[in-house]
């Protein structure tokens, strides 16, 4: 994975993703696995007879997403995805997106209401007429909502 | 049976049809049709049910019927309490005569109606109308018969009665109270026991004294010899609380400790002679566990059984016997375990003293044929673990021979000194032998030719060899230390050997490599064999020379000590100091090389490994190297530095010549050897932080470097140790790849060596260097102006996770006589709280910043009272952040894991012991933070054991420390707490359980002191009373913890609710005498104290009567 790293490209303030040797990276920690951004669920270690050297075994999940494995050598370094968060206020839902507001007072409406238990409940929680705020994560520029709490 | 109006014989058939409805295959049936046919046979519970069963039993054909049948007597004899005596024992005697005339019953048919047969006995035996005699004489009526039929049916009944009377978890339910189990066992024991106990025996001498067996005879033989098995049973010894009882049969090492009235029917020569007779006639047949389980019970046979002078002669006799059984036979497989059990019990058993006292002969040749199992079991053990067997029957042996030697060397009371000197040589030379590779060794070797397990994968949950089999290398070492003239040159020896070959092996590689890059051929096995045997070498000589698992106290083995004085006058110390010091060549080329100290002989020899790792470190070969290796090395290195360098000597009694050389205060060795060590980590981290546990090994042997000031001293004379500082405080690569753990130890290390002494100038520059620069870059990350700007972005969030590492690792170092240069820490303090809400949203910052406030709040007793009260300040104000943050918030996890909760032990810091309550507003912040953190928690969350457990130490300390707080609390926060405990007494683990208990006691003196009538507290505490009530007298949990002053407060509180919950329960009895024991147990309880009030006299008088009260009736209240 480190081959494919482009160091032309990529300016330092902005880059999508940094580089960790592998054995520093930790569970429920963020790491890139065949090119997507995933979240870690599962690392361990093993080696190849008692005098081997470590390798790691990484079960990374995207978010809302596929399940991707990947072993490696501990010295081996992976890309890790800059993460980021912000909380919006939710104004509304209209065809399955979410309208925010963010904290500089501008609307967001091109995120997905996303599926499963958290939509149902930002959906419930909307329609109940209360005030929420979603969270939202970005990682390799994509964005997602991962939690919700009630205003303040 | 179910309806009256119908006949037998209508009876019988609705009842086979249902049975045939249950049996059928599923597709053959419906499931109306399934519940149907249950029904009927659920519903069969009538009255008097006897004579019904019987004419079942008579004419029925299908053999579910029968099985019911026979159960249905079982149950409606133990139901109807007051049968006529006669009807019992006829009811006896036909289900007896009955499985005696229908020899072609189905087994399971014949087991079912001899337990029922076992129960009516055992049912009978309580109004005394069945006598066991009878039962016994028809019993060995049977056996004399010599019809192996009937022979097996006798066999059943007599295990069926001893499963029934022996311990309550095997007995079936017959509705009686514990009291009553306890005395059938202690009668059935003294008499029946011993009955059965002599008929099995006849069986199997009968048995025995045949040639042959055929396939049914040995059938009837393996069931009698199981049976005999079962006379192990503990004997129950008078008087004991029910839950004891439990405790006593759950106990997995049965010793067989019989009573007096054994004494003839186990000293007997004839019953040892039988079992061995007995083994040796079915040693290879499967039923050889059985006759190992006898003996390996009769080994362990003490007691009042002996008389005081006869101790001597059964030991002596088993020996004599056991060395008969083995004596020139090829041990099986599946007798290594017993064999080895046998001789364990033996040795644990037997005072020394009665060894020493058989005849020399017998003894002599009882420790050599020891000695020659263990090595013998050893080397298959080495086999088994080299072929990755699951089962590993030799390595239980061996471990269990091991065991044994270590009680038996650590005896010098007994044996002379020397006396086990040539046997520990011989159990050392096959360990070292069977984990060395071939030639040398035979640690490849199978029947098979060469095996190895390079490919094999192995896990990170497989635990280093260190641990896995610290008990064997413990016992190994200790027998090294015993023979230590020829296990330290012999280990000396090897591993000289092996470094020298493998650091030829190395450079043949390089040379390799610069002849021609990138085309080496490797051959991997040789290294892959010489890394093996230094591994299991280094391990050897670490547990001999440093792992002494004897004294709490690191000290230096006196074995080694004795051993290195004897010949002290042999050594040259200068030849010792040059061949110490120079790792990097081979011993044997200096002159005079035969007069060192031996043991720092060996400890060159390690070091000479560690030299030639890091000169291939260097050299730029580490793919080559082992990291299992580089791991024992430095490990190596911690224990022995902790136990030999620079040791405090005025806890040594004596030390030798050439340690306080080479080792010493104000040596020359000492510093020379601090350096190389300093030198080892420096290497060791420039390499293999890819390697967590190595990494990690490697900075506790920095740790144990500076943690003694006298050797700190010495390091920070180093050049190294300013450079690994700066190195550390500039997070320059390869430092900063460490694990947190390892980062945070490291710093912890350099804390440490901050302390050694130092003049003014230098301290002024260790510190500003070593800790100010990490407060300096966090500091200047997060004042920077617009970090609220770039605060997400992955540098400075990195940078931020990066320096709260640091602080953690400063306050693991804290200590009393540091705590005020460190408590600069408070600046970190403050500023978390910034960073808390700064990153909100980042889980992992925050866990980092919340363990960071734990570790360092764990310092407070170190603090002054403002300055607690500043740190105290600090933690609030982060908790209400924290708070602010997290309230609703919902996580999108449904598939949580605890782990991500970890946040929530913050609540940790609500509990800080004593600390709290020297200052007055203690209890506010406290009852502060509680009010942050309970609407926090849920149900939900209590699932995770560490949060559960936090929380109720959370709970349990703030009704302790501040009860009077509690009834404040607005309506919704007190339910909280109170509901939190009836859920912990009633549906949590026993910890939970017994904390709330301790709350209780504060909780109801609170309550007994307010006046009020009707307050939320006094609702609470009667309903909490119920609850006690029922654990504590109904025995609904484990009696000891419950807390007997809690209950006796809140019944002082609530008196009339406890007269009503007493009332309750006497009406439910239907014995009169039951009805009045208990009564007058309950008017006993409280004779001294009524009425009932909170005086400490009373109170103590009605906790002694508590206890009276639980042996005298509680078993009569716990009923199965």
């Amino acid at each position: 994975m480190a081959d494919e790293i482009d160091f032309t490209t990529g300016d330092a303030g902005a880059s999508s993703t940094y580089p960790m040797q592998c054995s520093a990276l930790r569970k429920n920690g963020f790491v890139v696995l065949k090119g997507r951004p995933c979240k870690i669920v599962e690392m361990s270690t093993s080696k190849t007879g008692k005098h081997g050297h470590a390798k790691v075994t990484l079960v990374g999940m995207e978010i809302f997403g596929q399940k991707y494995e990947d072993i490696c050598p501990s010295t081996h370094n992976m890309d890790v995805p800059n993460i980021k968060r912000n909380d919006y206020q939710l104004i509304c839902i209209q065809d399955g997106y979410l309208s925010l507001l963010t904290e500089t007072g501008e609307v967001r409406e091109d995120l997905k209401l996303p599926e499963g238990e958290l939509g149902k409940e930002i959906e419930g929680k909307y329609n109940a007429g209360e005030d929420v705020q979603v969270s939202v994560m970005c990682a390799m520029s994509e964005e997602y909502a991962v939690a919700i709490k009630p205003c303040k | 049976m179910m309806a009256a109006a119908l006949g037998p014989p209508e009876v019988i058939a609705q009842l086979e049809n249902a049975a045939k409805v249950l049996m059928a295959p599923p597709s053959m049936v419906s499931n109306e049709q399934r519940q149907h046919a249950e029904h009927i046979f659920l519903s069969r519970k009538s009255k008097s049910p006897f004579a019904v069963c019987k004419h079942i039993l008579e004419t029925s054909k299908v053999d579910y019927v029968l099985v019911q049948a026979a159960t249905a007597i079982m149950e409606a004899v133990v139901r109807e309490i007051l049968l006529e005596k006669g009807s019992i024992e006829s009811l006896r005697t036909f289900l007896l005569t009955y499985v005696l005339q229908r020899p072609n019953l189905q087994k399971y048919v014949r087991e079912q109606i001899l337990l029922a047969v076992a129960v009516i006995v055992k049912r009978g035996s309580l109004d005394k109308s069945i006598d066991c005699k009878s039962i016994f004489h028809e019993v060995s009526q049977l056996i004399s018969s010599g019809n192996p039929t009937v022979q097996t049916l006798a066999c059943s009944l007599l295990t069926a009665l001893l499963s029934e009377f022996s311990s309550s978890s095997k007995t079936s339910n017959i509705r009686q109270s514990m009291e009553f189990h306890g005395n059938s066992k202690r009668v059935f024991q003294e008499e029946d026991l011993r009955q059965i106990f002599v008929l099995t025996l006849e069986v199997l001498q009968a048995f025995s004294r045949r040639e042959n067996l055929s396939a049914q005879m040995s059938s009837v033989f393996q069931r009698y010899l199981s049976l005999a098995n079962q006379v192990s049973w503990n004997f129950l010894p008078p008087n004991l609380d029910r839950h004891y009882i439990a405790m006593f049969e759950s106990s997995q090492n049965v010793l067989l400790r019989p009573t007096e009235s054994w004494r003839e029917a186990l000293l007997d020569s004839r019953v040892l002679e039988l079992f061995f007779t007995a083994h040796r006639k079915i040693r290879d047949s499967d039923m050889a566990p059985d006759s190992l389980q006898c003996l390996t019970q009769l080994a362990s046979l003490h007691g009042p059984v002996f008389p005081e002078a006869a101790q001597v002669d059964y030991p002596a006799h088993f020996i004599e016997g056991l060395l008969s059984t083995i004596h020139g036979i090829e041990i099986e497989d599946s007798e290594a375990v017993g064999i080895a059990s046998i001789i364990s019990n033996l040795l644990t058993v037997f005072p020394r003293n009665v060894l020493t006292a058989i005849p020399s002969e017998l003894s002599s040749s009882f420790v050599n044929c020891l000695t020659h199992l263990t090595c013998s079991f050893g080397r298959s053990a080495a086999l088994e673990e080299v072929l990755g067997k699951d089962d590993m029957v030799y390595m239980e042996a061996y471990d269990k021979l091991l065991e044994s030697w270590l009680t038996l060397v650590q005896d010098d009371k007994h044996f002379h000194k020397g006396f086990f000197t040539q046997h520990a040589v011989q159990v050392f030379n096959s360990y070292i032998q069977c984990h060395l590779a071939a030639p040398g060794g035979t640690r490849n070797l199978t029947a098979k030719g060469v095996t190895s397990r390079e490919e094999e994968e192995i896990s990170e949950l497989q635990e280093d060899d260190r641990d896995q089999f610290s008990d064997q290398l413990a016992s190994v070492g200790m027998l090294g230390r015993i023979a230590a003239e020829h296990c330290i040159p012999l280990l000396t020896s090897l591993l000289e050997e092996r470094v020298t070959r493998l650091h030829g092996q190395l450079q043949r590689h390089q040379q390799q490599l610069l002849a021609s890059p990138g085309s080496s051929t490797i051959a991997s096995k040789i290294l892959d064999e010489l890394h093996g045997d230094i591994h299991r070498l280094i391990l050897v000589t670490g547990f001999l020379l440093a792992v002494d698992t004897r004294g709490a106290t690191l000290l230096t083995p006196p074995e080694i000590m004795e051993y290195s004085m004897k010949h002290s006058s042999e050594v040259d110390s200068n030849t010792t100091l040059q061949i110490l010091g120079s790792p990097g060549e081979k011993a044997s080329p200096t002159p005079g090389y035969n007069r060192t100290d031996s043991v720092s002989r060996l400890l060159s020899a390690v070091l000479r490994v560690s030299e030639v790792e890091s000169q291939a470190v260097r050299a730029d070969l580490t793919d080559l190297l082992s990291p299992q290796m580089g791991k024992d090395i430095v490990w190596f290195l911690k224990h022995w530095a902790k136990t030999y360098l620079l040791v405090d000597e005025k806890l040594c009694d004596q030390i030798s010549l050439p340690f306080r050389t080479a080792f010493g205060a104000d040596t020359e060795g000492s510093q020379w050897i601090i350096g190389c060590l300093l030198q080892k980590v420096i290497s060791s981290l420039s390499v293999w932080s890819s390697e967590q546990d190595l990494a990690s090994d490697t900075v506790q042997l920095l740790v144990t470097l500076v943690e003694r000031r006298e050797r700190a001293n010495l390091v920070i004379q180093c050049e190294n140790w300013w450079n690994l500082a700066k190195q550390f405080a500039t997070r320059s690569p390869p430092l900063n790849f460490l694990s947190s753990p390892g980062q945070r130890t490291l710093m912890k290390a350099l804390v440490l060596g901050g302390f050694a002494q130092m003049d003014t100038e230098t301290k002024q520059q260790y510190w500003p260097e070593v800790l100010q620069l990490s407060q300096q870059r966090f500091l200047g990350v997060i004042n920077q102006e617009n970090f609220q700007q770039m605060c997400q972005q992955e540098e400075v969030k990195q940078e931020t996770t990066a320096t709260l590492e640091a602080p953690c690792g400063i306050a693991e170092a804290t200590q009393l006589d540091n705590v005020a240069i460190l408590f600069f820490l408070m600046d970190f303090l403050t500023n978390c709280v910034g960073l808390m809400e700064v990153y909100k949203n980042n889980p992992e910052t925050v866990n980092l910043i919340i363990e960071f406030v734990e570790v360092a709040h764990k310092q407070i007793r170190y603090l002054g009272e403002s300055k607690a009260m500043n740190l105290y300040e600090a933690c609030l104000n982060l908790l209400q952040e924290y708070s602010k943050n997290n309230w609703g918030r919902q996580r999108v996890d449904v598939t949580a894991e605890e782990e991500q909760y970890q946040d929530l032990l913050i609540m940790e810091l609500l509990t800080p012991g004593q600390a709290a309550c020297r200052s007055v507003s203690a209890a506010d912040v406290v009852l502060y933070g509680v009010n942050l953190i309970l609407p926090l928690m849920s149900q939900d969350l209590l699932k995770f054991p560490t949060l559960c457990n936090q929380y109720y130490k959370l709970i349990t300390f703030i009704c302790e420390i501040f009860p009077e707080k509690i009834p404040q609390l607005p309506e919704d926060l007190f339910k909280s707490p109170m509901c939190s405990l009836e859920l912990g007494m009633t549906s949590m683990s026993s910890e939970v359980c017994q904390l709330c208990l301790e709350s209780l006691t504060p909780l109801a003196e609170q309550r007994a002191k307010a006046q009020d009538t009707d307050s939320p507290l006094l609702l609470a505490t009667r309903h909490f009373l119920k609850l006690d009530f029922d654990m504590l007298v109904l025995q609904k949990h484990n009696t000891e913890m419950i807390s007997r002053e809690a209950f006796y407060t809140l019944v002082c509180l609530h008196q009339a609710q406890y007269s009503e919950l007493v009332e309750t329960l006497l009406s439910s009895q239907q014995d009169p005498v039951i009805y009045q024991r208990l009564a007058d147990a309950f008017n006993k309880l409280t004779a001294s104290s009524t009425p009932p009030t909170l005086v400490r006299k009373q109170k103590m008088a009605f906790i002694k009567n508590l206890g009276e009260f639980m042996a005298n009736v509680g078993g009569l209240l716990c009923v199965k």
